[in-house]
């Protein structure tokens, strides 16, 4: 399988390509101002004004220019130019990119109006006011149907918010004073009075996407020691040049300036030059595209170098809830018993286990009588300290309730408290029927016996990593449920590859060891740590960073901010807590642990791209130097043309070299902006095949871009 | 010590050492051991041997056993300069000690910047002394005596006027001349006793002793690739070293053996054509720069590949400085295509930054300025032409070769006594003094901000595998000889395309 993940290109991206304000933009940015701050390019818009220069007064030159020459000059310049161009417009079209992504994720706190609370003279008065004109502290008003204009604070009253546009959990989240609301969700029931945490220009999102958006976004240490070595290239190509300069003129070579600058910019790393910027400006908006805000290009590179990946079981490995898969009898009960039983003490159940109970044992027809008891049964919810739930249902009285109308409310008002009727001892009616079901060892509690086998069964249901539910009636133990947790629909492919790649995956789960182990097992990953707390979390990435290795981890709880503060590559979820949203260095604002390793990737793909970019431009100059040299010396020395081994026309060659080195780098905007694709390997496994098709391919391919463009010239009578 | 504390101490040293050396060239007139009657060097001809002496490239612009005027009978010597004993023993010997010492100690302590829990480089002092009492000694000790047996003088006794069976009158030059062979073969200094070097048959009697003295250069540099890996702790990240360098070196053999036709004049008889070009091929491998045969004899493509080891520097290279070059090859390697394989680079664990690759990229850049900037000089200021070199390819690769030698610290050369000119001392001496020590102190100092630094035991690229060593040659190939491309290609490459129309 291909780790590239898909890419969600947004119509707009297409359209930007097109559209005149890039190609604008990219004309402004050739502006030689605006240039200096990519170096290479910024020396060959300077060739183009000395070629241009020649052209129009060639005598200026003498002797390394020639009137007769002056349609050549023009030649040259004009292809230095488009050189330069092609260079600005590759910054234009990623930072168009960039925009148009960071654009989506801001509409997600779009401007709305607000109802601003003004006080004046004792009086609350509403005032519509736009959410960029909120500044830290005012107060607002939030009532049902609105869109939460920016991040707030509940002061007063208890609502319901849908924060499915931010985190992607459709279920509303109950707001109580204290609580967060993040600007751009919506109040789907009652009403908040919710004072502004942050002023509109400092949102969590807006600081994010003013990264991507500006074009100073401060370089990366691997961006900076690429621009070195460029810098250092220049700096040796250009002293080649000029000596070539001083011995064309001392030895009476007879050079033409016009081909030591062709040469001079053939040399000169243009390619990875002109594409460098756009390169990890589309790696930050690859991440972007999939909904991930980071706090700086750097850690998008960091994690390229993971090292070891720490992963939540739940939510990451499995879909979050166990399901149950078999009802298993005990002593002299039938499987429909325990089926019937668990049907009615998880009717009240709405979390997805109990929900999978029901399915279940509908699926497999135990429907129980007592259904239309339900409607008067007592509800004993489950509670850390018994570790069981249950129900008691007086027989034959009630009414059928209908499925589909049991809101949380209704139930509620039968809810007591469980505890109470464990010490009240024997209180079940003839006519009642008490189920309880939960933790073996909490059941085997308050059951009056246990089967002999009870333990057995127990025990190889969690040996194969499965969760057993003793279920009784009437505190007889009658049965057992399987619960079984549910991997995430492609998983097993995701850390097979993260294993391949070199990086070690650790699971955490606050499970039992067997069925951590068992889990492990299933997925591929070797090490795991069961029974953990979030707190262990911190414990793990301090002791493998230690031992020198870059941790990568995923957190959203209070309890995570140390971790992800420590950790090298921390992702938060949006749906987490603002302590772990700031301690982590990116946000995933659909709130999906698992894309943990998608981010793993991108690193990767954006730190092998720029390494593919530079070793094709560098190598490329081998068939350059086979290009001009040749025929730079031809006038006085005609025996070199023994270089010439591709056969390329007098006049032609230098033009040839000049046209393949700018159209290269059109050809590889795309290669820039989407990445180079790679199938995950061994770090030695990807090193070889990209050297093989960047720095083997990067000698050979223009040989024959040169020897075509030459032909093409020829033909045209160039 | 610190880096800088390390390279100063060196410094300071040898800019010391230099100018005792430099005190007894110029007064060795009126300083014992002078039978021949030697007077003292000019100003500017002390200036550059004694820098050329010590930075361990022994470009000569003098013969050392005078000029004779009216061979055999050498009586009275011409005026042009040659050295006595004392100078010989005390300011050349001494010098040759003393750069290979040097060589060897830096080159220890950049390698103790990349070991892991390293506090600092050594101290100087230690290094220097015990390298010279406990290694150069004892070896150039059974060297010289080794050298004695096969036939190569070592007297103080001054020139002998024999007769010959002819009854002719024959001027014998000896001299100390075994002891200063075996310490310049194994310093890979390079400067011989005589102007001829090792094409004279005093120094290089017979192929017994000229197989010898190709085995001592190759001896130390061949040797620290494996030290390097002994220091480090991983033998094998030693392969890419030693493996790396022996195929550029066996690279310039191919292209040195291409040519089956067309040795020239001068080509040394008595060993005749392969040992001639073999031993120039490892003379500017490991840069040691002494010669057993005339280049102006050569093929163009001995020149050339000539050329190669003196650009690379690392094929093994000289004493020390070839095992830092590599090492420095390996660190921007891995910088540049290591990106490839998705991670940030590391070598040995470490992450290569910026710093890093600027130390790396400033060292690069040091060899162009040297070799380019005086060659373009010496046609524009018509020095060239003083001595009287043309400005065709043949005389272009003279004046080029000049420079390049200079400035790898390799010291053979076309130009020999006639190089005796106050531009082209002076120029040779700053581009030798520069190409010694301002690699050494940048790579020191990246090796000095490589201590201490965080160390992954992660494995990502193996710098130790044998396509890392592939990737490492073509590199080097790539960002050496390339950039001096154009260059050769109007010496040694036009010359002989010219000749194979015209004739050799």
């Amino acid at each position: 399988m291909t780790s590239k993940p898909n890419r969600p290109t947004s119509p707009r991206f297409r359209s930007s390509l097109t559209s005149t304000k890039t190609l604008l933009d990219s004309l402004v940015r050739l502006n030689p101002l605006s240039l200096l701050s990519n170096p290479v390019m910024f020396i060959v818009e300077l060739t183009f004004f000395i070629v241009a220069a020649m052209a129009i007064y060639p005598p200026a030159f003498y002797p390394v220019a020639n009137s007769s020459m002056r349609i050549y000059y023009v030649e040259v310049s004009l292809i230095l130019l488009i050189t330069a161009w092609f260079s600005t417009l590759a910054d234009a079209l990623a930072e168009t990119q960039a925009k148009n992504t960071a654009s989506s994720l801001r509409s997600l706190e779009s401007e709305v109006q607000s109802k601003k609370i003004v006080t004046e003279a004792d009086v609350r008065r509403i005032v519509t006011t736009p959410s960029t004109a909120l500044r830290k502290g005012d107060l607002i008003l939030l009532e049902k149907n609105d869109v939460v204009p920016i991040d707030a604070e509940v002061l007063e009253g208890i609502g319901m918010v849908d924060e499915s546009l931010l985190t992607g959990e459709s279920t509303p989240v109950r707001k109580a004073p204290g609580d967060e609301v993040i600007g751009g969700s919506r109040v789907i029931s009652d009403t908040l009075t919710a004072r502004v945490t942050v002023n509109p220009e400092d949102t969590y999102i807006s600081e994010m996407i003013r990264l991507v958006e500006s074009s100073k976004r401060p370089r990366t240490p691997n961006e900076v020691a690429v621009t070195t070595v460029l810098i250092g290239l220049t700096a040796i190509f250009t002293i080649i040049v000029v000596a070539l300069l001083g011995l064309s003129v001392t030895l009476d070579l007879a050079v033409d300036l016009s081909v030591l600058i062709a040469l001079y910019v053939c040399l000169l790393p243009t390619t990875i030059g002109a594409l460098l910027p756009s390169i990890g400006l589309s790696g930050v908006s690859r991440l972007y595209q999939r909904k991930i805000v980071a706090k700086s290009g750097r850690a998008v590179e960091r994690a390229g170098d993971t090292d070891v990946i720490i992963l939540d079981k739940t939510g990451t490995i499995t879909v979050g809830n166990r399901q149950a898969v078999e009802f298993i009898p005990v002593s002299s009960h039938t499987e429909k018993e325990v089926g019937e039983a668990a049907f009615l003490s998880s009717w009240h159940d709405d979390t997805p286990e109990g929900r999978s109970l029901i399915r279940l044992a509908y699926e497999d027809g135990f429907v129980p009588r007592e259904l239309n008891a339900l409607g008067v049964s007592e509800v004993y919810e489950f509670s850390a300290s018994t570790r069981t739930s249950g129900v008691k249902i007086s027989q034959g009285t009630g009414f059928m309730l209908p499925k589909g109308d049991k809101s949380g409310r209704e139930r509620g008002r039968l809810r007591r408290k469980f505890e109470a009727h464990q010490e009240a001892g024997s209180i079940i009616g003839e006519d009642e029927i008490e189920i309880i079901k939960g933790a073996p060892d909490a059941i085997k509690k308050i059951a009056r016996s246990i089967p002999s086998n009870f333990d057995a069964l127990v025990d190889e249901i969690s040996s194969q990593g499965d969760t057993p539910l003793a279920v009784t009636r009437n505190r007889e133990v009658i049965g057992v449920i399987r619960l079984k947790d549910v991997l995430k629909p492609g998983i097993r492919e995701k850390i097979l590859s993260v294993k391949v790649m070199g990086i070690r995956p650790v699971m955490l789960t606050g499970d039992q060891p067997l069925t951590a182990k068992s889990i492990a097992s299933e997925v591929g990953i070797d090490e795991y740590r069961p029974e953990a707390k979030p707190e262990d979390k911190y414990d793990i990435v301090t002791r493998e960073q230690a031992e020198t290795r870059v941790v990568a981890m995923i957190g959203d709880g209070t309890n995570d901010a140390p971790a992800l503060a420590v950790a090298d590559v921390g992702l938060a979820m949006n749906s987490g807590t603002q302590a772990a949203k700031e301690a982590a260095n990116m946000v995933d604002l659909e709130s999906n642990p698992a894309k943990i390793i998608e981010v793993v990737m991108l690193g990767k793909q954006l730190l092998m791209t720029r390494g593919a970019v530079t070793t094709f431009s560098i190598a490329n100059d081998v068939a350059k130097y086979f290009a001009i040299v040749p025929v730079m010396f031809a006038t006085t020395h005609p025996e070199l043309k023994a270089l010439n081994i591709l056969g390329l026309g007098l006049n032609t060659a230098v033009l040839s070299a000049l046209i393949f080195n700018a159209a290269i780098i059109p050809l590889l905007i795309p290669l820039a902006m989407k990445g180079i694709r790679f199938k995950p390997t061994s770090t030695m496994g990807l090193f070889i095949k990209n050297a093989l098709i960047y720095g083997v391919g990067g000698i050979i391919v223009p040989f024959i871009g040169i020897k075509l463009i030459d032909i093409a010239l020829l033909s045209i009578g160039g | 010590m610190g880096w800088r504390e390390y390279f100063l101490s060196a410094l300071i040293v040898n800019i010391f050492q230099m100018s005792l050396a430099f005190i007894i060239f110029v007064f060795q007139n009126i300083l014992p051991l002078n039978p021949q009657g030697f007077p003292g060097l000019n100003l500017d001809l002390a200036f550059m041997q004694v820098i050329s002496f010590a930075t361990n490239t022994n470009l000569q612009h003098y013969n050392g056993e005078g000029v004779c005027n009216n061979p055999p009978d050498c009586y009275p010597l011409s005026s042009m300069p040659g050295l006595s004993y004392l100078s010989q023993m005390t300011a050349v010997q001494f010098l040759q000690f003393t750069s290979a010492a040097t060589g060897l100690c830096v080159a220890v302590a950049m390698v103790r910047g990349f070991v892991s829990h390293s506090q600092n480089m050594g101290n100087f002092y230690t290094d220097f002394v015990r390298s010279l009492t406990r290694l150069f000694l004892p070896l150039c000790f059974v060297a010289a005596l080794i050298f004695v047996g096969l036939g190569v003088p070592q007297t103080i006794g001054g020139y002998q006027t024999v007769t010959t069976v002819e009854g002719a009158t024959q001027t014998i030059l000896v001299g100390p001349v075994a002891s200063l062979v075996s310490i310049m073969q194994i310093g890979t200094n390079g400067g011989g006793y005589y102007g001829a070097n090792s094409a004279y048959p005093f120094q290089n009697p017979n192929p017994a002793s000229d197989i010898f003295q190709i085995l001592l250069m190759l001896l130390i540099p061949t040797s620290l690739c494996f030290v390097f890996g002994q220091l480090l702790g991983k033998r094998r990240e030693a392969r890419p070293i030693i493996i790396g360098a022996y195929s550029l070196f066996a690279l310039d053999l191919l292209l040195a053996f291409i040519p089956t036709y067309g040795l020239g004049r001068g080509i040394e008889v008595r060993f005749g054509g392969f040992f001639s070009t073999f031993w120039t091929v490892v003379t500017t491998a490991v840069t040691t720069g002494s010669v057993n045969a005339n280049l102006a004899g050569m093929n163009p493509l001995v020149i050339l590949s000539a050329f190669m080891g003196m650009l690379i520097q690392s094929a093994p290279g000289g004493k020390g400085v070839g095992l830092m070059y590599m090492v420095m090859y390996v660190v921007i390697t891995v910088f540049i295509v290591g990106l490839m394989s998705g991670r940030t680079p590391e070598y040995l664990g470490m992450k290569i930054n910026a710093r890093d690759v600027k130390f790396v990229m400033i060292t690069f850049l040091v060899h162009p300025v040297i070799i380019l900037v005086p060659t373009v000089l010496a046609y524009a200021t018509g020095a060239a032409s003083a001595v009287r070199v043309s400005t065709g390819s043949t005389g272009f690769t003279r004046i080029f070769y000049e420079f390049t030698s200079a400035a790898a610290n390799n010291g053979s050369d076309f130009l020999g006594a006639a190089g005796n000119t106050p531009f082209f001392n002076i120029s040779t001496a700053l581009v030798m003094f520069i190409g010694r020590f301002a690699p050494i102190g940048l790579l020191l100092a990246l090796a000095g901000s490589m201590i201490n630094r965080k160390r992954s035991t992660e494995i990502g690229l193996r710098t130790d595998s044998i396509t890392f060593t592939i990737v490492l040659v073509g590199s080097i190939l790539l960002l050496v000889v390339l950039t001096f491309f154009p260059f050769l290609a109007l010496g040694p490459i036009l010359e002989f395309f010219q000749k194979r129309v015209n004739g050799f």
